[in-house]
């Protein structure tokens, strides 16, 4: 009988523990980043081949005359590069050379991590840090509402002509100004005429458009003439659901990019202010965020005489002709996938909601065998700052069967298009074209002394905690404690590896009190040791027992605390959603430790049956 | 070590059940002052009013933040930019606080620095209204799933006292904050997800040891159980509070400003949740008619069955 735990423990001790350690040693290299800091990098670049290259000692001297310190300084073969010990030195560095160096070179500034190349080159990166700790970028984005309601008329003005068409009113004409540049505020309307000979016909016109909008005002200008307007009330009505959309869809692109701490929030009328941590290459969050992409599906059109007919050039140059009305546009594009089909060529699967689908199922069920084309528009502004929507054909497909809410793009010209339009999709598309009016490098809110204030207040708590464990536990204590310092060290590794964790100093409070609960773990572990012990088994067993009978509390306790966590991360937002994550990989890494990592340790502590443990004699 | 003597049963059911009536009054007390008081707000939930302006010298993020903590009358939140020459100030929109950019002029004169206005403008919240309705949804969701859970493992009168005691834990510090006027931002929302996490996990540890007794039917009565489970997981209890109650005193000791509210609602949260874990979750499944013999009962059942 003594003979069978034994072998137990001899195998778990054998693959289990290799796995445990290959784990620990994993998570241990992906928080090793952490412990480097970024430094920043100047370079002189001369500006024309004739500059005189700038000397080492005459570099170095300048920054002692002026008390700068400096890193290092090197000297290639063209430019030189100086590494500065403080990031805050760098306005006054670029100033003095701006100042001394006059027009010869250029300066170009960048951070660089002083990371031993072997771990840069496994491509391990440190913790993001919010915004409170390390500033990011703002942009400030312009949300063009006219522009929207413009287009919101424009559909209204192709319903008119196709109710006119569907009654048979013939000679119904609708004019739209264009709008104004640079005038804010005008009053939009459309003007629509029609023939004495159809006054008779016009109300049926009318009175199913009340139906359709009942928003809109119709008043009478002329005998043959009724424009259609928005009352001012409806019209900022409109546009305030505008920006509440806008803003809705900016913080699910940003979400998109995995970025978890961001500030999205409404600046005055129409703009939209986002604060981005972390961020290190503006350009990649300026094309995501800055793109106004919308996706239209489209009829192909079966004669060019009927009202609204769009031209547009496919890829090839072919023109097309389309019914100008949309079937559905890309807001009613649920989810976006981007994958492949059995030919392995790139698509996207969309997945379109209750009134997508439903206009899908209607409009493939009455036009299967015929076209529907697939139309990509992003507006962008142009030299003059002038609005421009372009559109492109993206794709071209017949309609083989009755279609529901689930179909895909294919054609997809590379996986990484597929992927590129899946992600745009998936994040909304924009119902008024946006453009980034300020781009700015927003510093730290909280200052260096808050900083280190915090981490003062943490290592103080955790030196309390490991003290306390010692007191408390004796050796096993030191056991708890090791395994309290190796669940630090995972979960910092932990967040390192996953692109969307960010560290806030709320996080790295959260992250303390996560290891306070850790501690949990191990005391749980320990009092059920002790009363085993107190039962009156010998040490050995009473420390098998006390694992295995704790262990059931502990994963009960940390599974609901895990249930709340995953439910709140998926839902919330902003510092909940992280501070949900950090709770979330907190449990994980404290029961990997607390349970699996201590119990090895105690198991190589204690080997033989001693008289006495946590102060009970067996 | 560790000889902590209570004394009797019956002192400690009394105890209990005292408590419980306790937590109910805080409970009422709580829900009184945010129905009365509402909570304040933090500019992260109801927007505010921004003033942007540049200075010609780079200042220090320390430095500004003193110089305009004497000229303006409520919080304030302060980004810089541009490495230290671009400055966003983000204030409440109420009365008292100083909007357009006239002030500018008169905090130049009084702080001698040069500065330039540059925008001055209404911000939104950071928290959309979809979001508030999300995050109600997400709670819900959470609580029924951790009832369900809890009923599966446990039994559904336990369940009950544990997210009893969760409601009660959260309330209490929502009502603190009310009571106090201490501004409520999206970080302490994130306490409330600690203080969530915390409150279970006592509630559990009491209820897995209440379970625990009940099977091994050494127990007849259900206070005495009830008593046995808690007496045995003080020591626990204590430690762990003990611990976690020490970080955040020293969290809000030297963290300062900035983590004072995160500190004061974890510090409330743990201390609520470490009394309702005896108070409210244990105590409640009693209330509600749990009885010793619950688990030898359903044992029975189950072998009569053929």
């Amino acid at each position: 009988m003594m003979n069978s735990p034994r072998k137990k423990f001899h195998s778990y001790f054998k693959w289990q523990t290799l796995l445990i350690i290959i784990t620990l040693f994993f998570l241990l290299i992906s928080a090793l980043p952490n412990l480097y800091t970024d430094k920043v990098k100047i370079e002189l670049l001369p500006n024309s081949s004739s500059v005189q290259q700038i000397t080492i000692t005459k570099l170095k001297n300048l920054f002692d005359k002026h008390n700068l310190s400096v890193n290092e300084i090197h000297t290639g073969n063209e430019n030189t590069s100086i590494v500065l010990n403080n990031k805050t030195d760098k306005m006054a560095v670029s100033t003095l050379l701006n100042q001394t160096l006059k027009d010869d070179y250029r300066l170009e500034s960048s951070l660089i991590s002083d990371m031993p190349a072997w771990l840069s080159s496994l491509n391990a990166k440190p913790i993001k840090l919010g915004l409170d700790l390390s500033g990011g970028v703002l942009f400030v984005l312009d949300v063009d509402t006219e522009q929207a309601l413009f287009d919101r008329l424009k559909d209204i003005a192709l319903e008119v002509k196709t109710i006119a068409m569907d009654n048979r009113i013939r000679g119904v004409n609708v004019i739209q100004h264009k709008l104004p540049e640079n005038i804010t505020d005008i009053k939009q309307n459309l003007l629509v005429n029609y023939p004495l000979s159809a006054t008779g016909k016009i109300d049926v016109l009318f009175s199913e458009l009340k139906k359709t909008y009942p928003d809109l005002t119709q008043q009478k200008t002329d005998t043959t003439q009724v424009t259609l307007t928005f009352s001012s009330q409806k019209a900022v009505q409109f546009r305030q659901e505008t920006m509440k959309q806008t803003l809705k869809t900016m913080r699910g692109r940003i979400e998109e990019l995995g970025i978890t701490e961001a500030v999205t929030l409404q600046q005055g009328k129409n703009n939209i202010r986002i604060e981005l941590p972390g961020v290190h290459d503006p350009e990649e969050a300026k094309r995501i965020i800055g793109a106004t992409a919308t996706l239209d599906f489209y009829q192909l059109a079966e004669n060019s005489k009927a009202a609204g007919i769009l031209r547009m050039a496919d890829e090839n140059g072919r023109k097309l002709n389309l019914n100008s009305k949309v079937v559905f546009s890309g807001s009613n594009i649920k989810n976006a996938r981007a994958g492949q089909d059995q030919m392995s060529m790139p698509l996207v699967n969309l997945t379109l909601d209750a009134v997508g689908g439903k206009k899908m199922s209607q409009f493939s069920k009455r036009n299967v065998g015929k076209s529907m084309v697939t139309v990509f528009s992003e507006f962008y502004r142009n030299a003059e700052n002038k609005m421009i929507k372009k559109s492109k054909i993206i794709n071209v497909a017949t309609i083989q069967q009755h279609l529901g809410s689930q179909f895909s793009i294919t054609n997809m010209s590379s996986q990484q298009a597929a992927q590129e339009l899946s992600l745009l999709l998936r994040a909304g598309s924009l119902t008024a074209p946006v453009t980034i009016v300020k781009q700015r490098t927003i510093e730290a809110t909280l200052g260096v002394d808050n900083i280190n204030n915090g981490i003062k207040a943490l290592s103080v708590g955790i030196s309390i905690t490991l003290i306390f464990m010692i007191f408390w536990y004796r050796s096993l204590g030191i056991i708890a404690n090791v395994a309290l310092a190796l669940n630090l060290v995972s979960l910092l590794g932990l967040m390192s590896l996953l692109p969307g964790a960010v560290l806030t100093l709320p996080g790295i409070a959260g992250l303390v009190l996560t290891v306070g609960m850790a501690v949990d773990t191990n005391v749980l572990i320990f009092e059920r040791i002790k009363e085993e012990l107190k039962r009156g088994h010998k040490v050995l067993q009473a420390i098998e027992r006390g694992y295995k009978s704790a262990f059931s509390t502990i994963l009960d306790a940390n599974i609901t605390t895990m249930i709340t966590g995953i439910i709140l991360y998926s839902i919330g937002n902003g510092p909940v959603k992280g501070f949900a994550l950090i709770l979330c990989l907190g449990i994980l890494t404290s029961m990997f430790t607390g349970v699996f990592v201590s119990k090895i340790l105690t198991n190589l502590a204690i080997k033989k049956n001693k008289t006495q443990l946590l102060g009970v004699k067996a | 070590m560790n000889q902590i003597k209570i004394n009797t049963n019956v002192n400690l059911t009394s105890f209990r059940v005292a408590s419980f009536y306790c937590a109910v009054l805080f409970v009422v007390i709580a829900l009184f002052g945010l129905f009365n008081k509402n909570l304040e707000l933090g500019l992260d939930f109801t927007g505010g009013y921004l003033t942007e302006f540049t200075t010609e010298k780079s200042v220090s993020q320390k430095q500004m933040n003193e110089l305009l903590t004497s000229y303006l009358p409520e919080n304030f939140k302060l980004t810089s930019a541009d490495e230290g020459t671009h400055w966003s100030v983000q204030q409440a929109d109420n009365e008292s606080s100083l909007k357009g950019k006239e002030w500018l002029a008169d905090f130049a004169i009084d702080s001698q620095l040069i500065i330039t206005p540059q925008d001055a403008i209404y911000i939104g919240s950071q928290v959309g209204e979809e979001l508030i309705n999300q995050g109600g949804l997400a709670l819900l969701t959470a609580i029924i799933v951790i009832l369900l859970y809890l009923s599966l493992r446990f039994e559904w009168r336990l369940a009950a006292g544990a997210v009893i005691a969760l409601f009660h834990d959260v309330l209490i510090v929502l009502g603190l904050f009310a009571w106090f006027g201490i501004s409520f931002d999206l970080t302490i929302l994130a306490s409330l997800l600690a203080i969530i996490g915390y409150s279970l996990n006592d509630s559990i540890i009491v209820g897995d040891k209440i379970r625990e007794i009940m099977k091994s039917g050494n127990e007849e009565k259900i206070d005495k159980v009830i008593n046995q489970a808690i007496k045995s997981t003080l020591v626990r209890t204590m430690i762990t509070s003990g611990t976690t109650l020490a970080t955040i005193i020293a969290i809000w000791g030297f963290a300062g400003e900035s983590l004072a509210g995160f500190s004061i609602a974890l510090f409330t949260g743990v201390l609520v949740g470490t009394f309702s874990s005896v108070a409210i979750s244990a105590t409640v499944p009693q209330l509600l008619g749990l009885t010793a013999d619950y688990y030898n009962k359903k044992q029975e059942e189950l072998c009569t069955l053929p």
